[in-house]
Parts: C-alpha cells; sequence; structure tokens
C-alpha cells in the first residue's frame, strides 16, 4: 500500500479521501481484468475485454494522484517492454503450433493434454492467448492514455 | 427492418464525416460508421428466439443437439469484438492528430488550414 507522505501530498491529484479510496479500489479493479482475462473461455469477455479493464485501473490512478506519481509508480519503458512481451508470447504460441504439429497456430495443447471441459485448465492454448492478448491491449491503451493527457496548448505556435 | 435501420445510421455517420468543418465532427462521424458496420455483423447472426451462444454443464451432458439449434451465431460476435478493439486503436490516431493540428494551427476549422506548418 501507499505511504502516509505520498498519500497526504496535496500539491498534484485530488483530496485524500479520493486518494485513500481510490488505493483501495485500484486493487479491486486489477482483480477484475484479471479474472475476465483467466475464464475468457468460459465467459463472455477473454483477452481484449480484460485488457480494457486493467489499463482502465491505471486512469484512476492518473484522475486520482496526478500524472507524475503514475509515472514514478510504472515507468514508460516497463509498460513498453511489456507491451512487445504480449506480442512476443502470443507469436511464440502459435510458432509452437508449427513446431508440435506441422500446422500453424494449431491448438496443440488440447491434442496432448486435454483437460475436462467447463473447468479453468481446459481448451488447449485459448488460455495462454488471451493472457498474451489482455497483456498487450492493457500496456498499448495505458500507453495510448498517457501520452495523450501530455499534450498542451502550445501557446508560442506561428499562426 | 433492422437493417435499413442500420444503413440509416451509417447514412447519417457518412452525412457527419462529409459535411461538417469542424475537425472533431468529423471524427465522431467517422466513428458512427464504424458503430453501424459492428451492429450490422452482429446482427447478421441473429436467429428468432435464440439464446446466448455460451454451454453450461446440462446442456453439455444432454448432448449437443438442442443448443445448436437454438442459439445464435457466436462467429460473428468474435470478430466483431476484433474489430472494435482496431476502431479503438484507429481512434486513437485520429484523436492525436487532432490535438497535434490544433496545437500548431489554434484552430479546429478545416477551412483554415490551408498551408503546410511544420
Amino acid at each position: 500500500m501507499l505511504q502516509k507522505e505520498e498519500i497526504s501530498n496535496g500539491a498534484k491529484g485530488m483530496t485524500i479521501i479520493v486518494k485513500t479510496i481510490a488505493s483501495w479500489v485500484k486493487v479491486l479493479i486489477v482483480l477484475f481484468g484479471i479474472y475476465i482475462i483467466l475464464f475468457g473461455h468460459l465467459t463472455p469477455g477473454g483477452g481484449f475485454a480484460g485488457g480494457v479493464i486493467l489499463a482502465s485501473s491505471y486512469v484512476l490512478l492518473m484522475l486520482a494522484f496526478g500524472r507524475e506519481f503514475v509515472q514514478k509508480n510504472m515507468p514508460l519503458m516497463l509498460v513498453s517492454k511489456l507491451d512487445c512481451l504480449g506480442a512476443l508470447l502470443f507469436a511464440l504460441i502459435a510458432i509452437l503450433g508449427l513446431v508440435f504439429s506441422g500446422v500453424f497456430f494449431v491448438n496443440f495443447l488440447q491434442k496432448y493434454l486435454p483437460g475436462w471441459p467447463l473447468k479453468l485448465l481446459s481448451a488447449g492454448t485459448i488460455p495462454l492467448s488471451n493472457i498474451a492478448i489482455g497483456l498487450k491491449v492493457g500496456a498499448s491503451l495505458f500507453l495510448v492514455i498517457f501520452l495523450l493527457s501530455t499534450f498542451r496548448r502550445d501557446t508560442s505556435a506561428n499562426r | 427492418m433492422p437493417y435499413a435501420l442500420c444503413f440509416l445510421l451509417f447514412m447519417l455517420g457518412l452525412y457527419c464525416a462529409v459535411v461538417k468543418k469542424n475537425m472533431v465532427k468529423i471524427v465522431i462521424g467517422i466513428m458512427v460508421m464504424e458503430y453501424a458496420v459492428n451492429l450490422f455483423l452482429i446482427m447478421l447472426g441473429y436467429r428468432s428466439g435464440g439464446t446466448a451462444p455460451i454451454i453450461d454443464r446440462g446442456q453439455l451432458e444432454a448432448g449437443m443437439g438442442q443448443f445448436i439449434s437454438s442459439s445464435v451465431d457466436p462467429l460473428p460476435q468474435a470478430l466483431v469484438l476484433t474489430a472494435i478493439v482496431i476502431s479503438l486503436g484507429s481512434l486513437a490516431l485520429m484523436i492525436s492528430i487532432c490535438v497535434r493540428t490544433y496545437e500548431k494551427y489554434g484552430t479546429f476549422d478545416i477551412t483554415q488550414i490551408r498551408r503546410l506548418k511544420g
């Protein structure tokens, strides 16, 4: 959790009530996003919706604490690396299908290790693909929203 | 009849994107057109009196015939989900172009933006 002096720093962000509640609600939002990603093959949702929910937890932090706090908490280089990691993981799952069974992007886990239907550990490589997509979409949307919020009106522009 | 209303929504978006002079209104028109296309694709897979395409344990044990004959088509829904996320990315690009153009020219009016500026 956050330290006392970080919460009561009134220079940027909102009042102390909003900051306290936001630091509790953020945990619930991240948990909900992870649930939507992991159970993507059983309930509606999947990688895309879960990634959007993960990015929206950081929007809450940006509104409540200010942009510099979020920059210190989650540096942009780390988010960019997570973004690339998600894309590479998805490509790795597709190429492993080619290695194991000769067909690109085939569900190779379902042939060798089939789980029980309607349980969490079923449907082969689909949960792994959901995790990779959720990571990528969440990181991309966080970068987009963060960088769009740094625009300021250029008062010295040539008219 | 629902397809005609979908086409009407597309025409409204097209009117906005072609006639309006404010840059933000043009972006809104493009987004309304994308919504109309996604709605049309989902409505193509509809079946009258159909159920949601989610299997539970009772339907799995009793065989899949009842489920197949009474659920709506899930394939357009999966593809439209991808299309919605793609349109979100293109919206982010359009908004950033609008913001940068406003920084350089100081106006959102596309008839005032004449000469190329750095």
